[in-house]
This record gives C-alpha cells, sequence and structure tokens, in this order.
C-alpha cells in the first residue's frame, strides 16, 4: 500500500512538469494552427543546455534556469515567422506542409545533437536540492518536489498572462479565430511568435528539471513529443483546462506503469490510452477539444 | 501493339523514351556490377515505399509519421516465419506480412480517420514509436540483439524481388489514384473533405482504404528488405528514421504524382549511398534529412517534379513574388485542415 501512494505521489509531482510542457503546446497549436513536432526536442535541448550549465559554467542549472528561458524564448521567437509563413502561405496544402516543417526542424535538432554528443544518456546535476524529503512513511525526492513547485508557479504565471492581461486576450482571440482577431486589431503574427517563445522558453525550462529527474539521452526528443501529443488529445487538442488533468494523469499513468509492469512497456501503455480515448471520445476525456 | 501504345499516354516521343527506360531498368543486373546493382535495388525498394507514403501524403492530404511500422511488421513476418520453427519459404511469407499490416491499418485507421486533422499524424507515430518499443522488449522479436534469416547471395535475385513488386506497386497506384473513380473520391477527400462529404462520398471508408493500401506496400517490401540484409533489429527496420527518408523522398520529388516519390527516391538514396561512403554511417545524416525537409517545405513545396511540368516558371515567379511582397500572407480562420 506504501508502495502504491508512494507511486502516485511521485508520478503526480512528475506530472507537473508535463502539465507545464502541454498547456504551452496546446496554446502554441491554437495560435500558429500546427501541432508542433519539435516540442519533445526543446525538452531535450533545454536538459543539453542544463547539462552544460554545470560542465562548462560551473552554475546550478537551477540558478540558470532564466538563461535557459531567455535563449529558447529568442529560438522560438527567430523560428515563428517560418511556421507561420509556411502555414498561411499559398501552397496546396499549408497545413500538411506546415507538419511537415515542424517535423524537419525536429528531425534537425534530434540528428544535430546526435551527432554533437551521441547517444550515452546525461544527467543534469541539479546540486541545490538533493535527498528526500520523509511525510510518515513517505519519501518523496526533494527534486520532484522542486520540480513540481516550478510546474505550478510556471504555470500559474502562464495562465496568469493568459487570463489577466491584454495580451494574453489577445493571444486566446487569435487561437478562437484568425481573421476576427486580426479584425479587432490584433497583430496576429506578433501575437503568435510572442507565445511561440514563451512556449519555447517554459518547455525548455521543464527541460532542464526533466533532465534531472531522469537521464536524458540525444535521441530522447520523440519521446517527450509523443508524451505531449497524448496530454493534449487526452486533454481535448486547444482546451488549457483539460491540459492540467491530463498532464497529471500521465505522470500517474506513467509511475503505474513502470512500477507495477515495466519501463519498457511505457509507450505501449501510453499508445494503447491514446488509441481507446480517440475511440471513446475524441474530443478528449473533458470533450472540450476541437475534433 | 497499336493497342497497347493506345493505352499509355503522352506523345510518341514520351512513349518511346518509357520504353527504353523500361528496357534500362530491367537489364540493370547485365550491365551494372554488383555494387551498382545492389544501389539499384535500393532505389527500387525506396522508390515504392515512398509512394506508399505519398498515397495518403499526395493523394488523400494525410501525413503518416509512422509507415515505418509497417515495414517493421513485414520485416518480422518473415523473419519470424523463416526460422528454423516454422521453416516457411520466403514468398509463402510475404502475403502474410501484406495482410497483417493491411489489417493494422484498418485497426488504426478505423477511430483515427473518423477525426479530421493532425489526430492521424500523432496515432500513426506513436504506434510507431510503441512498435520499436515492443519489438525491443519482446522475447520473439530477439529483442535488441535481432534476427537472423537464412542467406542468399545472389545480388540479381534481389534486384528482380525489389523491381518486381516496385513496378507492379507504381502500376497499381497509377490505375488506382489517376484512372479510377476510387483516385478521384481520394483527391477529393484532400481538396475539400467537407465538399466531398457533402456529394455522398464516405469520407472516412475512403481514408481507411487508402491507408489500408499504403500500409501493405511497406509490409510487402519490409519482408523482401529483411531477407536481402539477412540480419534485423528493432533498429534497422522500426527507426523513425527510415519513415523520415520516405517523407523527404516524397516530398523531394513532389507531393501528389505519381512519379515524385521514384525522382525523389533515386537522388536521394543516392546521396544517402554518397554520404555514408564518404563520412560513415554517421547520425549527421539525420540532421541532413530534417533540414533538407525543412528547406523543401520553405522552397520548393511542389518538389522537383514541379521542374519538368509546363508552366513551372510562371507558377514559380508567381510564389517569387508572394515572398518578396510583405503582408501578402493574410490570416486564415480556423477552418484550415492539418
Amino acid at each position: 500500500m506504501t508502495l502504491f501512494i508512494q507511486t502516485v505521489v511521485n508520478g503526480l509531482l512528475v506530472g507537473g512538469l508535463f502539465v507545464t510542457i502541454s498547456i504551452g503546446f496546446s496554446l502554441a497549436f491554437g495560435v500558429l494552427d500546427v501541432v508542433d513536432f519539435a516540442v519533445g526536442e526543446w525538452v531535450m535541448l533545454g536538459a543539453f543546455a542544463g547539462v552544460a550549465s554545470t560542465t562548462w559554467f560551473g552554475i546550478d542549472p537551477i540558478a540558470f534556469l532564466p538563461v535557459v528561458f531567455v535563449v529558447f524564448a529568442v529560438l522560438g521567437w527567430l523560428l515563428s515567422p517560418l511556421i507561420y509563413r509556411v502555414r498561411t502561405s499559398h501552397y496546396a496544402r499549408p497545413a500538411l506542409m506546415a507538419l511537415a516543417f515542424t517535423f524537419g526542424i525536429a528531425t534537425l535538432a534530434r540528428g544535430s545533437m546526435l551527432t554533437a554528443v551521441g547517444f550515452d544518456p546525461r544527467t543534469v546535476d541539479i546540486g541545490v536540492v538533493s535527498g528526500t524529503v520523509t511525510i510518515g512513511s513517505l519519501h518523496i525526492p526533494a527534486l520532484r518536489l522542486l520540480g513540481f513547485a516550478f510546474a505550478a508557479v510556471a504555470t500559474a504565471l502562464f495562465m496568469l498572462f493568459l487570463y489577466r492581461t491584454r495580451t494574453g486576450l489577445a493571444a486566446r482571440a487569435v487561437a478562437q479565430h484568425k481573421e476576427y482577431a486580426g479584425l479587432m486589431g490584433v497583430n496576429v503574427k506578433r501575437v503568435s511568435s510572442l507565445v511561440y517563445a514563451l512556449y519555447a522558453g517554459l518547455t525548455a525550462m521543464a527541460g532542464v528539471l526533466i533532465g534531472g529527474i531522469y537521464s536524458i539521452t540525444a535521441q530522447d526528443g520523440p519521446l517527450y513529443t509523443l508524451l505531449a501529443f497524448f496530454v493534449v488529445v487526452l486533454g481535448g487538442l486547444g482546451s488549457v483546462g483539460g491540459a492540467l488533468v491530463a498532464g497529471l494523469l500521465l505522470g500517474l499513468l506513467e509511475a503505474l506503469v513502470t512500477v507495477y509492469i515495466s519501463a519498457d512497456y511505457t509507450l505501449a501503455v501510453v499508445f494503447g490510452v491514446l488509441f481507446l480515448v480517440l475511440v471513446i471520445s475524441p474530443r478528449g476525456l473533458l470533450r472540450r477539444g476541437l475534433a | 501493339m497499336n493497342c497497347a501504345a493506345a493505352m499509355i499516354p503522352g506523345t510518341r516521343w514520351q512513349q518511346s523514351s518509357l520504353l527504353v527506360f523500361l528496357v534500362v531498368v530491367a537489364t540493370v543486373p547485365f550491365w551494372a556490377d554488383d555494387y551498382w546493382t545492389r544501389i539499384f535495388t535500393g532505389v527500387a525498394m525506396w522508390s515504392a515505399l515512398a509512394m506508399s507514403w505519398n498515397i495518403m501524403g499526395g493523394y488523400a492530404g494525410y501525413i503518416s509519421f509512422g509507415q515505418v511500422a509497417f515495414f517493421g511488421i513485414g520485416a518480422y513476418t518473415t523473419a519470424v516465419l523463416m526460422q528454423k520453427g516454422p521453416g516457411w519459404g520466403f514468398f509463402a511469407t510475404l502475403p502474410v506480412g501484406a495482410v497483417l499490416a493491411g489489417a493494422l491499418a484498418v485497426l488504426i485507421g478505423w477511430p483515427v480517420l473518423r477525426l479530421r486533422g493532425a489526430y492521424f499524424a500523432i496515432a500513426t507515430w506513436a504506434l510507431a514509436e510503441a512498435f520499436l518499443q515492443i519489438a525491443t522488449a519482446a522475447g520473439f522479436t530477439g529483442g535488441s540483439s535481432g534476427l537472423t534469416l537464412p542467406i542468399n547471395a545472389s545480388t540479381s535475385f534481389f534486384y528482380y524481388a525489389m523491381l518486381v513488386p516496385a513496378a507492379v506497386t507504381f502500376v497499381v497506384c497509377w490505375l488506382l489514384l489517376e484512372r479510377s473513380r476510387f483516385g478521384y473520391r481520394v483527391k477529393a477527400v484532400r481538396d475539400h473533405e467537407a465538399a466531398a462529404e457533402s456529394i455522398g462520398i464516405d469520407t472516412t471508408r475512403v481514408k481507411i482504404q487508402a491507408f489500408a493500401f499504403s500500409a501493405v506496400i511497406p509490409g510487402v517490401f519490409g519482408g523482401i528488405y529483411a531477407y536481402w540484409i539477412t540480419f534485423i533489429n528493432p533498429t534497422s527496420v522500426l527507426a523513425g528514421d527510415i519513415t523520415d527518408q520516405m517523407v523527404v523522398m516524397a516530398l523531394v520529388g513532389g507531393l501528389g504524382r505519381i512519379w515524385g516519390p521514384a525522382l525523389g527516391a533515386t537522388l536521394l538514396y543516392l546521396v544517402d549511398r554518397q554520404f555514408i561512403a564518404s563520412f560513415g554511417e554517421t547520425t549527421a545524416y539525420i540532421a541532413v534529412l530534417g533540414g533538407l525537409l525543412a528547406l523543401i517545405v520553405l522552397f520548393l513545396p511542389d518538389g522537383l517534379i514541379s521542374l519538368f511540368s509546363r508552366g513551372h516558371r510562371t507558377a514559380l515567379s508567381r510564389q517569387l513574388l508572394v515572398r518578396l511582397l510583405p503582408g501578402r500572407g493574410g490570416t486564415t480562420g480556423r477552418g484550415g485542415r492539418l
């Protein structure tokens, strides 16, 4: 029983990080109208930035987080206009092309990192927190607590931006209808770039923490892309509230499968659940997505 | 003869160059050495694989990022059935792989293809990743150490074993997609799914049929490939790079055209071999594939084959104008398909 509770708590704590990734991913899908296949690569690159912070600069990865955010936000800001251009181009099938484009960027990132650092797994060495926190009979790794705290703060700030600022209002308007938002005086292209930049920065920061909790290799990008997909499909494509619930569920599912079945079958189980959700309720568990 | 010539489209000049092309292709093992015969064997295989991707990606307008799953099913079916225990003959295993791949496509397509948009791309990709994981963990696939098949050292056997199915693939695709009502239905789904539905096309059914058809092809070629390379493991027949390569080949050649994938596959396979010959097996090739894919989408969305068609100059200059004039992109509503 203790093992079960322990697993549930561990799973939910990691689930917080999945929520952070998925909310940005979901909103980026909303404003750019493209499913970004590069999401997992941002996680992977972020984790390697965390590795670099200790080995190159000797700075603790947690202190390095703001730098990671800025660097990846700038990268996202530069990449977003290209996605936007493909998506709104006069090609025969712009949506399909945009999907292929982000897939190409993801493949480029994975191939470059594989060439640069090889297949060896690395761990982000976070020195600030270590050991476990003991509550009753539960032993919670402090790093997971920190990850969850980070995820909660980042998600809350992101939600504040979305629901309490005028730019956030514009972003939600663009996600709902680009043409009407444009007619209301919203600069669709700039808002898209801003959202994409925020999302890339947030995802890379989450990547630093994920790289501390698990180890990461240069070929892990697709795994995290898949998990982000899982969350947004489960929560309903484009639904922020759905992503909140589904992200925690994914953390739970992953922990349970790892402990009670085998880590080798995580993806197979995740895929099985995804398949069932699509059969039973294509618009996500909360039926809020855009089918 | 006249009758046969009348069935083949194009001018006399085009017909005779097609004839020369067919003769050259059919006699490769007689005039090329073993190295080049192997290269052309690969070209035949990749042309058919890229064509299979083109059925969904180019004709139906749905991207499959998990095409390698069907390739892997074919490879493992042949490998498992040709082991000492079952001891099947090579040709008997191919239909089994094809049927398994097709059945799986129907099973996956049934929930996913009822929906429009990106779900299909996501689900096929998840499927391929799950298969990679299962094949690595499961017992009957030999895990990560893989399976070894009986050896057949004849280069020309494999050339024809790839060439004949590839030729059949292209003829069947041409007949089904360019010369039948089925082809019109598939293209109607691509061009305007709602309109296609409104004139009475069962779009879900058409999409599932097209997907099953596009899955059978890699199912067969996976089997031939396994016998050709005599040793398979999860990374050699289920790695995502194989899908990437199909996607890039089809895009380089030109989406939604019969000859596009063949052109793209030929060029890219030669580049691939040259790359390996000069730099060895390196992961840099993955980066090159990705960069190439992004560049093609940005600058040559209709692929190389569009350079051959009439009026491509006007189309190109128009595209150039669109790019150079700022603000022409405009905004789109939510209605777009993914």
